[in-house]
């Protein structure tokens, strides 16, 4: 016995199926000793579920607590049935987007961008090295110039950071 | 008729296409002499305490003094130099969006080029040894120009 079969003679059971095919099955019970034999399970099991159903108590009334399954069974179906909004965008604006994307490009293409890097040095004198350092709690960045002779630089022991170790200073 | 519709739509776009910061940049700019002792230059009066307690947290002397001072306003792309003493001159040129190209001159030759943002109140400060116990320093600051009532209502948003 399939199980389409097997559903068919559930749904027989609960008087779920249409009268002809409902006559069908009738005929196919009869004569038919695996099939007759789901028949009485199933109906043992209906029978038990319907007289020994436990009761529930709930904290509210009998009224709210359906009134709550209500609210929220419609409150569930509202929001599926909400399909998303389909935005309409004015006619102008698409074209309009476009022609001033162009205009932008245009622009870009006049004055083009060239800028350096910031925060960089990008040359120093002869003889000298600069050393950036940016004190993120004080706002304030300092270029700190050096020679670069062989001699030990005088301005090498000039700056805290190095022995104080302070980690909001960041040193390039 | 429908172009000159969207001819608004456009320059508004292309508009915002420009650099934020095409204005002109107020900059103030600071010499500092940073020494452990007054020794001859006890005759400047002492720097800005909010530029020197700055130093103090980087730098080992005691004592700042404020040499001398200059404002500017620069406009977009363009260059100003700073004369802030015989030996040291700035040559600051703005580029837009606060940020400057900045160019140091000691004793007529150049020390150091570099770009920098420049936001204020930040602080960018230039410096290295004067001699053995001294030391100088160049502090450069953009203005905020904006209205202190405009200023407000953004810092409440």
């Amino acid at each position: 016995m399939n199980d389409n079969i097997q559903l068919d003679l559930q749904a027989w059971l609960d008087g779920e199926l249409p009268a002809a095919k409902g006559r069908r099955i009738d005929t196919e019970i009869a004569g038919d000793e695996e099939a007759g034999r789901l028949i009485d399970e199933l109906r043992l099991v209906k029978d038990s579920l319907a007289g020994n159903e436990m009761g529930r108590n709930v904290p509210e009334t009998r009224e709210f607590y359906w009134s709550k399954i209500e609210r929220e069974i419609q409150r569930r179906t509202q929001t599926q049935a909400q399909a998303p909004r389909r935005v309409i965008w004015p006619r102008w604006l698409a074209p309009a987007a476009g022609f001033g994307a162009l205009a932008c490009l245009l622009l870009l293409a006049v004055f083009p961008i060239n800028q350096p890097g910031f925060d960089e040095t990008s040359s120093t004198g002869e003889g000298l090295e600069a050393v950036t350092f940016h004190d993120q709690a004080a706002g304030m960045t300092v270029v700190w110039l050096t020679d670069t002779a062989p001699a030990q630089p005088a301005g090498s022991s000039d700056l805290k950071t190095p022995h104080t170790g302070n980690p909001e200073v960041e040193v390039e | 008729m429908r172009f000159f519709e969207l001819l608004p739509v456009a320059v508004v776009c292309g508009g915002l296409a420009l650099p934020a910061g095409a204005a002109d940049l107020k900059l103030e700019a600071r010499l500092i002499r940073g020494a452990n002792d007054g020794g001859d230059i006890v005759k400047y009066k002492p720097a800005d305490p909010e530029l020197s307690a700055k130093l103090h947290r980087m730098f080992k002397w005691s004592n700042y003094y404020e040499i001398t001072n200059a404002t500017a306003g620069i406009a977009l792309n363009k260059n100003c130099e700073l004369k802030l003493s015989d030996a040291c001159t700035i040559r600051v040129k703005n580029l837009g969006a606060s940020r400057v190209e900045v160019n140091c001159i000691g004793h007529g030759k150049q020390l150091c080029q570099g770009a920098y943002a420049l936001t204020p109140p930040q602080w960018l400060v230039l410096g290295g040894n004067d001699t053995a116990d001294t030391a100088w320093f160049v502090g450069l600051r953009a203005i905020d120009t904006k209205p202190a009532d405009i200023k407000k209502a953004i810092s409440k948003d």
